[in-house]
This record gives structure tokens, sequence and C-alpha cells, in this order.
């Protein structure tokens, strides 16, 4: 049996997937160990995927050449768009996922990949040379040697399950722990700190009176988040339902409290801020009565239902006693109950945006152990992570995705300097450029990407490329169009009550008169619509519409992209440079940060300083300009 | 090698040959060691004191010679402007003097700074922000004391403090929209656009206050301009020489003497004003005269103000007609002058109806506190009177401040048309611009200019 593989990922969640896939992917002989192959791409916890800003970052995994987003259009039980009121910068897709379908799928996909070896294991040990990644020995005593090694733990190290009073070493959904794995970062230089997470009961479907409570469907005409299944239709889909707690759920919380591991304070306050459990709501919030609470499906067959919004780790009493007092859950059985766990992940600052580590070379990281919560920003960092190692392995310049292109690029370039006491988890509110970063966009701004990489298949690369171009060449023919203020054009201005056509007007600025669609427009026109698609016309319209806030958004894309540009440790030094505070000169030499950019923003650079080093290298800005190179991103 | 110079320097920081009292900046650790060879203090106090003022001359140590009767104020490191050791040296305004002061100070160890170097300074000493560093670049181009009262305004952080109130009130409406839009399902409450809207409407009025005070301020800064037009021989010349108080321009009775626009500066009423002498208005004669009737038709278009001037002693003419015909499509600030009062007076008085008009001698002086009066008047209606109320803004600020204005007046028209993205959008870019507005953010633009202007790094 091979013992020495180029790339090795250890874990199996779903960084540990998107890792593996990637580097096999792109032709790196790959082994993936994890603690147990029949729980690969397992969701502990709620079971969708997507949302504001985590739709997007699927999207984008899918643009570049990753696994999530078409395993997830292929196993979801219901797809729905969410902001559509509040506009296209916001609007996004969530699926409910099928969990079981969506692991079976993926672990299919793993065995079918080319290159891709699986084994079962649990790693104890990195091997260590130097500084240099060398292989990895397992429980077992059997060792692995390799170039690159992709760690993505997740929840799993020195794992604790808290319930109530009750504290037990253990994973996720029963699994045992990773322990040993821990001391042996440490034992590399790499620092560790404890966080947490918690999950909601699970109920038995036909225990909870359904009928008494809103019905919250899917839409049948969202898509899916690959390009390829941009217009597919979801016929069949299974509906979420909503409940409310009132004063007799609040009371039951409060009369349990004392055994509330928060109160008890036997956990870690670390854990995600945007998911409190049900007893830190009511502790922070305790006038408020009503909470919303999801019942979600967890799959086409399952019999069990997830409690959004009654996540909580008191004891099962109590968690008994809080369902019964919910309209709908007064007779719910609970099949699992709620509990929290408690992990190592890496402590601040341990990583670069390309998830390299900054201590051991050739170590790279992803997923939950990097300090993030959910699916979406795992599998993102693990198919960065997975990129990379094969970019290094070939001696290939790193990718390093900027935050003016994705929201892989923020979620990387937030997280390696993400230093709160909490999981990072990723929204448009982290996003200064949303509008460039909208949804309906991902294929334009990273196709070219994947393709350089190399996930992106010559034939999807070309079908991906000819629909941009009919898009953006009909953004340009619309750009010379214009309606002439004849007598019906007028009328039918008149009934669209989109406003009066008194001189020539161009069709730009038509389209951004409210009310007057693209295929209105060229209706009057007279003219061929070389779009059709439901898809096409949205983002030809979206992007005519937000035209001036584009324009404005990307002044500010420049300066931050110049920021980005100057990478630390800063190459030469610019004996003009000696100007700059001890303080700054030592931030420009040292690898703490990736770019400039960060350490501006870690405010490690003084705006004194800043405005110096603006100053020198202000020429240089212009330069690249007038040359007109690309972002080397 | 470009380490920072510790050096000291000197300059004079007053506008030179205008004020009675120049005042000389030294900064810099050999301040007082330079200081003490050329000055000789009078009174017990020691020297140098923290923020004391002493009174002494300045003598040439290797002539003996009395220079000039000064008072020097000592500010000690780090509590003083630059940051660094200071010394004012508060002299008579006469330029020869204060020549031969900066002289004595460079022949003693001081270097004569260049052009915002105590500002630069200051800056790279963390003593001041990017806001205050337009400021202080405002003041030392400050001609008048008008003008630093609003620099001085700006130091004390009063438009400030105005600007992040408002970007607050803007933040707590974009706080809870965010939330709504990031977190759609949590049952945030969605915030009420027409209410936000009506705030921004509100918050809006402020600013175009706030702008117009900043337009006033630029205005006042650059000093107000104010035409004289008239036919030739009505009297322009006479009367500018009158308002100076001084024989500026060349009076003659020959019709045609002023052939080219003349400017003086003149305070009214602590307002600074530049007077603007035009080539009379007529048919040109000769090819000089025409290029100056053209000056005359700019300085016009670029003023202010516009005052008319007319002969009260002769008939009125069709250039007087015409003249009056063109003043009355001016939008602008005009006032009439019926001039020679002191001689049998033949103009028909309906021509200047629906004009405020000033009845004036040059010859006697008469009248001529009523054209003050009315341009008072005229400053005090546009708001210009009140300098305490206006602020300077260097223009990379008035450009923040404006995309401000831009971004709510966008935000405000979208209500109910737009997406609540859009409405996020803008918001978002008002608080940010309005934080350059500030200096709050560093913004690259924003410091290409100021370096520009600093010669930082050099
Ligand atoms: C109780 C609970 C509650 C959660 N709540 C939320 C929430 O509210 N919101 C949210 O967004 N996310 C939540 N999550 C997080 C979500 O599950 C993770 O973010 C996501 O699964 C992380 O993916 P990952 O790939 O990093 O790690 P995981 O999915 O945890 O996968 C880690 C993999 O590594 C393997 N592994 C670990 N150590 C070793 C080793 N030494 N040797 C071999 N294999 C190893 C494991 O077997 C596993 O396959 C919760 C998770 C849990 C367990
Ligand atoms: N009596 C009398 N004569 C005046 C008065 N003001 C000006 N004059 C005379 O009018 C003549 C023209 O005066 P200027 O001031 O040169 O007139 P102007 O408008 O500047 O003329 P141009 O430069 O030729 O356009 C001179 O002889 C002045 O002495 C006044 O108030 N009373
Ligand atoms: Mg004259």
């Amino acid at each position: 049996m091979n013992k020495h593989f180029s790339v090795i990922v250890v874990g199996g969640g779903h960084a540990g997937c998107e890792a593996a896939l990637a580097s096999a992917r792109l032709g790196a002989d790959t082994l993936l160990v994890t603690l147990n192959i029949s729980t690969i791409a397992l969701m502990p916890c709620n079971p969708s995927i997507g949302g504001p800003g985590k739709g997007h970052l699927v999207r984008e995994i899918g643009v570049l050449g990753g696994e999530m987003a078409t395993c997830i259009d292929e196993t979801c039980v219901q797809m729905k768009w969410l902001n559509t009121s509040k506009g296209p910068a916001v609007r996004s897709r969530r699926a409910q996922a099928d969990k079981y379908l969506y692991r079976q799928r993926m672990i299919e996909t793993l065995f079918k990949t080319p290159n891709l070896v699986l084994r079962q294991g649990h790693v104890t040990e990195l091997i260590v040379e130097n500084g240099i990644i060398k292989g990895i020995k397992l429980e077992t005593g059997l060792i692995f040697t390799c170039e690159k090694i992709i760690v993505t733990s997740g929840t799993y190290l020195n794992a604790k399950i808290i319930l109530g009073k009750s504290s037990w070493s253990g994973g996720p959904h029963n699994q045992s722990a990773a322990t040993g794995l821990s001391d042996s970062l440490i034992k590399n230089g790499i620092s560790i700190r404890r966080l947490q997470t918690a999950t909601p009961p699970r109920v038995l479907d036909t225990s909870v009176s359904l009928d008494k409570l809103r019905e919250l469907p899917g839409d049948v005409d969202s898509g899916g988040f690959t390009w390829e299944d941009r217009l597919r239709r979801y016929e069949n889909q299974i509906s979420c339902f909503l409940t409310f707690t009132d004063e007799r759920s609040i009371e039951a919380v409060k009369r349990h409290l004392p055994n509330s591991p928060l109160v008890l304070e036997n956990i870690t306050d670390e854990g995600p801020k945007h998911c409190p459990s049900i007893d830190r709501k009511i502790l922070k919030f305790p006038q408020m009565v009503t909470h919303q609470i999801f019942i979600e499906p967890e799959g086409w067959n399952s019999r069990e239902l997830y409690l959004q919004g009654l996540t909580t780790a008191m004891p099962p009493v109590a968690q008994e006693d809080i369902l019964s007092s919910v309209v709908g859950l007064e007779n719910a059985v609970i099949l699992r109950y709620g509990y929290a766990i408690e992990y190592d992940a890496l402590s601040p600052g341990q990583f670069r945006k390309t998830m390299e580590s900054r201590i051991v070379k050739g170590l790279y990281t992803a997923g939950q152990l990097n300090g993030t919560s959910g699916y979406e920003e795992a599998a993102a960092q693990g198919l960065i992570a997975g990129i990379n190692a094969v970019l290094a392995l070939k001696n290939k310049a790193p990718y390093w995705p900027s935050r003016t292109k994705s929201y892989i690029g923020v979620l990387v370039d937030d997280l390696s300097i993400w230093d709160r006491p909490e999981p990072y988890r990723i929204t448009p509110g982290h996003a200064e450029f949303r509008l460039t970063l909208r949804d309906d966009s991902a294929e334009r701004r990273l196709i070219e990407d994947g393709y350089n990489i190399g996930l992106v298949s010559q034939s999807r690369y070309e079908k991906i490329l000819a629909w941009k171009n009919r898009i953006e060449n009909e953004i340009i023919r619309m750009s010379d169009l214009s309606l002439l203020p004849k007598t019906e054009n007028r009328e039918m201005m008149q009934k669209l009550n989109t406003g009066d056509l008194k001189k020539r007007v161009s069709c730009v600025e038509l389209l951004q008169r409210p009310g007057l669609s693209y295929n209105q427009l060229m209706g009057l026109l007279e003219e061929n619509k070389e779009l059709s698609n439901s898809d096409e016309v949205y983002s030809l319209e979206t992007d005519i519409k937000y035209k001036g806030y584009a324009e404005r958004e990307n002044e500010r894309i420049v300066q931050t992209q110049f920021l980005e540009k100057i990478r630390l440790p800063i190459s030469f030094f610019d004996p003009k440079l000696e100007i700059l505070s001890q303080e700054t000169k030592l931030v420009l030499k040292s690898d703490k940060y990736d770019d400039l950019g960060q350490a501006v923003r870690k405010g490690s650079v003084s705006k004194t300083d800043l405005a110096l080093i603006l100053a020198v290298y202000g020429q240089k800005v212009q330069d690249y300009s007038l040359n007109g190179e690309e972002d080397v991103k | 090698m470009c380490k920072p110079k510790i050096d000291t320097i000197a300059a004079v920081s007053t506008a030179q040959g205008r004020a009675a009292i120049s005042l000389i900046r030294v900064s810099g650790p050999k301040t007082f060691e330079i200081l003490n060879r050329i000055f000789v203090k009078g009174g017990k106090k020691a020297f140098p004191l923290p923020y004391s003022a002493f009174f002494g001359k300045i003598v040439d140590p290797s002539t003996k010679q009395v220079i000039d009767e000064v008072i020097v104020t000592t500010f000690l490191s780090p509590h003083s402007y630059t940051g660094e050791d200071i010394a004012e040296i508060g002299a008579h305004g006469n330029p020869v003097v204060v020549g031969r002061i900066i002289q004595l100070l460079i022949k003693n160890g001081a270097r004569a700074a260049e052009a915002g170097e105590f500002t630069k300074r200051a800056f790279l000493n963390g003593k001041m922000d990017l806001l205050e560093v337009e400021a202080i670049s405002q003041l030392l181009s400050a001609n008048t004391a008008t003008q630093a009262t609003m620099a001085l305004n700006q130091l004390d952080g009063l438009p400030s403090k105005f600007v992040a109130e408002i970007r607050e009130k803007i933040l707590k409406h974009l706080v809870q929209l965010e939330a709504s839009l990031n977190f759609p399902e949590d049952a945030i409450e969605s915030i009420d656009e027409y209410q936000v809207g009506r705030e921004l409407r509100k918050i809006l009025n402020e600013l175009y206050i706030f702008a117009d005070n900043a337009k006033n301020g630029s205005l006042v800064s650059e000093g107000l301009k104010v035409a004289l037009l008239g036919k030739p021989n009505s009297g322009k010349s006479s009367l500018m020489n009158c308002i100076l108080g001084r024989d500026r321009a060349i009076v003659t009775d020959i019709p045609g003497t002023t052939r080219d626009t003349l400017e003086e500066s003149i305070l009214i009423s602590s307002i600074p004003v530049k007077i603007i002498d035009t080539a009379g208005m007529r048919k040109p004669g000769d090819k000089v005269e025409a290029i100056g009737i053209e000056r005359t038709l700019k300085a016009v278009e670029d003023a202010y103000a516009v005052i008319g001037v007319f002969d009260g002693s002769v008939v009125e003419t069709e250039e007087d007609k015409l003249i009056l015909e063109n003043l009355k499509k001016l939008n602008k600030n005009i006032v009439l002058v019926c001039n020679k009062t002191d001689l049998p007076q033949k103009i028909s008085r309906e021509i200047f109806e629906g004009f405020k008009t000033v009845d004036l001698s040059c010859k006697e002086g008469t009248g001529l506190v009523d054209i003050f009066a009315v341009l008072t008047d005229i400053f005090k209606t546009d708001g210009i009177a009140d300098f305490y109320e206006m602020v300077l803004l260097g223009a990379q600020q008035a450009a923040a401040l404006d995309k401000a204005v831009c971004a709510l007046e966008r935000a405000v028209d979208g209500i109910g048309k737009n997406y609540q993205d859009m409405l996020a959008i803008d918001m978002e870019e008002a608080v940010r611009e309005l934080g350059r507005v500030n200096g709050e953010t560093v913004d690259m633009n924003t410091l290409d200019l100021i370096f520009e202007r600093f010669c930082i790094g050099k």
C-alpha cells in the first residue's frame, strides 16, 4: 500500500471534502484520512445550506469548481430566495438539505475522483522536520508521508460534550473526539484556544402538530447554486414551519436556568454570537417573550425535525419542559437532545489568506479549526486550502482571493486577522463591496480564476464565457439604443406608468426608471431580444439600474486593491520608508499580515505612517494604472 | 537616507508685509539655545517657561545692535503646536526688521522652514489629525483675522462635533437597516422607510446650512469680489480710491482713463473684500480698450457683488441705460451709486428704480458711509458677516461633504422607489464621506492632495 502522498487531508467534514477534491482534481495524489468514513460530510447542526453571505459563498465555490454547490443542488428538499424584496445586493438562496443524501452524494463523489484515496483513521501526530511538514502518524501507528497537509478537524479536537451539569469527551453525533492531534500542533509551536457551539433538540415528525403552525414553503423557480442549475425548477419540495415561544416557554427556561451551562459556567463563553442558545437569549433579553422557532425537515425520508431557535445545552428534563410549552410542540418526542460542544481551535493570527500556516511550512488548516462556524465557511476555506496546497506543490504563485472580488476573499481576508473571542460567520455586512459581489455576478467575477486555477474544464469555461459575453454584449448594445418620442411609444410609456418621453431617451436611462423592464423596452423598440432567460435578463437589468452605484463602489475598490497589492513583509524596503515610526517599520518587515490592507484594517499602521507610505508608493500607483495591468490575484 | 531631520526651523508665520505685528516662529530642539543668544529679556521671569510671554529685545550678538523690541512666547515640548520646543517672536511688522531677525536666527543655528513645515512636524508628531492639517494649511495662507478665526473654529473642533453628531444619527438607522438585510429571518423589525426618509430630509437640511457656511467660508477666505461698473468718467476710479482711502487708481477727466481691471483688498466690517476697478463701458475706441472692456465683463461675471457707478451731473446716456439693462439681468448683489452729487443733478432718478441706490460724492466724501453700510447689509443677509459660524473646508473635505449630501439626496429620492439595499449603500456612503470631512478615515485621495501641499517624504 502506498504510504506517500503529495497532499494529505485530515478530516472529512465540509472543509476536508472540498480540500481533498480540489487537490485530487488538480492532479495531486491525495489521501483523505478521517475518523469515520460513514460520517463524511456530516451536517451535525442545521439541515440547511446558504442564506445571505453563506449563499454567496456557495455560488462562488460552484464557479471556482468546488463541490458543495452541485451537491446541495442535487440533494435539497427545499430551495428558497431570501431578501428578494430588499434588493439584488443582498438577495441570496438558501436550501434545506437532505442531510443523508448530501453525505451519500459527497462520499460517492470522493470515491469516484481519480487521484483520491480514502482511509478511516485517527490522526494523532504531525511529523514535522525543521519546521517543514513531512507526514502524519495515526493512532494505529501507521505513518503516511507527504509534501503538504491540510488539517480540517472541525469540532473534534479534544471535543467535550456538555449537557446541563454533565460533560464527557466526545464529538458530534455521539462520535468520539480526536485526541492527540492538538498536542502535536502545540508541540510544533501552534497555539490553541477553546471555542464552543451548540445544537437544538431533534423531534419525531409525527409528534408535532404541524397543522397548527404557519407553513413556509420554498420557491419553485429559485434555481440552484451552480451555474448549470441556474434555471432548474424544484417542483417537489418540503416545507418548513414556524412557531413561537410565549410566556410559558420563557417561564420554563427561567425555571431551569440554574442548570444551564451558561449559569453553571462549565463551558467556555467563546461561542457563536449569531446563534445564541435559548437560555442565552432569555438571559440577555429578559423582557422579550416571543422568539421564533423554525421547524425544519432533515431529509425526504428522515423522521427527524430540527428546531431552529431552540439551541440549548440545558439538561434533558429542561428541554422536555421547554418544548411542551411551545404551540405545536406540546407532545413533541425528542429523538436527540440538544447539546453543546467545546473544542480546540487555532488561536488567532496563525495562518495566511492562502490557509497556509505561518508557523509550519507545508501545513494548511481550514474550517471550524480556523475559528469559523458553518458548513459554507468551512467548504470555502477547504477549497482555497486545497488549491493553494497544490499550487505550492507545483511551485506556482498562490491564489490570493481578493475581498474586492468575492465573498471567499472577504472570508479569508477577515479570518486570517480575526481575533475576537467568538467564531467567525460570513454575512453581507462583512463585505464592503456587496453590489459588486452580488449573488448573480459570481460567474462573471470568478470564472477566469476558476479556469486559470484548473478546476473548471475547458468546455464548462467556454459555456460560461459565452453566457457571460451574451449578457455583457447586450448591455453594450443597450447603451447605444434609444427610444424616439413617437406617439405609440409615448402612449405605451403612459400605460406602463414610467413617465413621459419628451425627447429621444437612451435605453440605459429608460431602464433606470422604475417599472420598465428589458422585455417591455425591447418590445417598444421592436428590437431582437438577445437575452431570453430570466437569469440573464435579471443580470442585465440589475447592472444597468445600479450602474451609478457600481461606479461609485468601483472607486473604492481600486483603493482597496492598491493596499492589498502591497504584500507583507515588503520585499523591497524603500529607504524613503525610514521616516516611518519604529512600530510601523516592524509591521512592514514582519510576517504578521499578508498585505498592507490587513495591517491598516487592524490599526497596526498609524494614520501618519499610512499617509507617508502612500506618499512613497503614490507614484507607483500611477505607473500601475498607466500600464493597465490586471490585478495579480 | 531620509531620516526625520530634527533640526530647528524658523519662519515668519504671519503673511508678510501686512500686519502691524509679524510673528516669527522657531521650532526644534535648539529653539531656546538660539533664542538665548539673540534675545535679551526684560523682567524677572525665568526663560523659558511653558506658555509664557517675555518682553525684551532682539540684539545681534556680534554687533550688539538692537534690532527690535519684541514679545517672545514660549511653548515647551511636547505641549506645543509641533510637539517640539517652540518660541514665537512677535516683532514689529516691518519687512526689513523681520528679515533681519530671520537672518539672525539662521546665523545662530536655525534653518529657514519650508512652506508647511511646521504643520508637517505637527502631523508627524501626532499633534493633529487630517482635518486639522487642512485647517492649518488654510491658516497658513490666511491673510486676515477673519480667515484665521475660521481656521481656528475648525481647530476648536466645532464643525467636527457637528459632523460627528450627524454621522451618528445616520448610523443609528443604518445599523437597523443592516441588521434586517443581513439577517432576513431573524424577526428584526424592518425599518420604516418613510420615517427614515423624513429624518434624512431633516439631516440634509442641516447639512445644507453647514455646506453654505463652508461655501461662505471659502468665499470669504478668498476675499469677496466687488466690481465697479459704469460708463467712462462716471467716477469708478475715484470711488475705488475713496473706498481704499488712498490714491490707488489714476483719475483724470479724460473718459477711458482706466484701461485694465485693477484689484485691491480691504476689510469692510472685518470681511476681506477685493474692490475691482474696471475700464468704463462704451463702444471701444481701440484694441487696448476693447480688451479692457472684455476684462470688465469677466470681472463682473466673477464678482460676488457689483456696484454700478453713474454720473449724476449729466443727463443719462444710452451707455448708462445699457449698463442698467445688463445689471438687471445679473443674478448678483447689485448696488447703484449716483456720483458727483456735489454738482447740479441732471440725471433722471427713475432709471434707478428697483435698485438699492446710494447718493455719493467722491469729491467731498459724502455718502461713503452709506456705501459701506449697504455692503455690510448685503454680507449680513448672505450670512457672511458672522464668520464665527463659518467653516473652512479643504478642497477634498468639501468634495466629501458634497458626496455625503448627494448620497443622502439619492437616499431620500429613492424612498419608496428603490430597494432597501440601495438605501443602505447610500447611507453608508454618507456616513463614510462625513467621516472624511472629519478626517476620521484615511483616504488616499485626501492624502494625495495634502501631500502635494506639504511635500512630505521627499
Ligand atoms: C453541536 C454543533 C453545533 C453546531 N452549531 C452550528 C451553528 O449553530 N451554526 C453553524 O453555522 N454551524 C454550527 N455547527 C458547525 C458546523 O457543523 C461546522 O461549522 C462545520 O461542520 C465545520 O466543518 P469542518 O469541515 O470544519 O469540520 P467538521 O464538519 O466538524 O468535520 C471535521 C472532520 O474531521 C475529522 N477529524 C477530526 N479530527 C480528526 C483526526 N485527528 N483524525 C482524523 N479525522 C479527524 C472528523 O471525523 C470530521 O469528519 C455546529 C456543529 C456542532 C457539532
Ligand atoms: N465734481 C466731482 N467730480 C468727480 C467726482 N468723482 C469723480 N469726479 C471727476 O470725474 C472725472 C472722472 O473720474 P474717474 O474716477 O477717472 O472716472 P472713471 O469712471 O474711472 O473713468 P474711466 O476710467 O475713464 O472709465 C475726474 O475728473 C474726477 O475728478 C465727484 O464726486 N464730484
Ligand atoms: Mg477709471
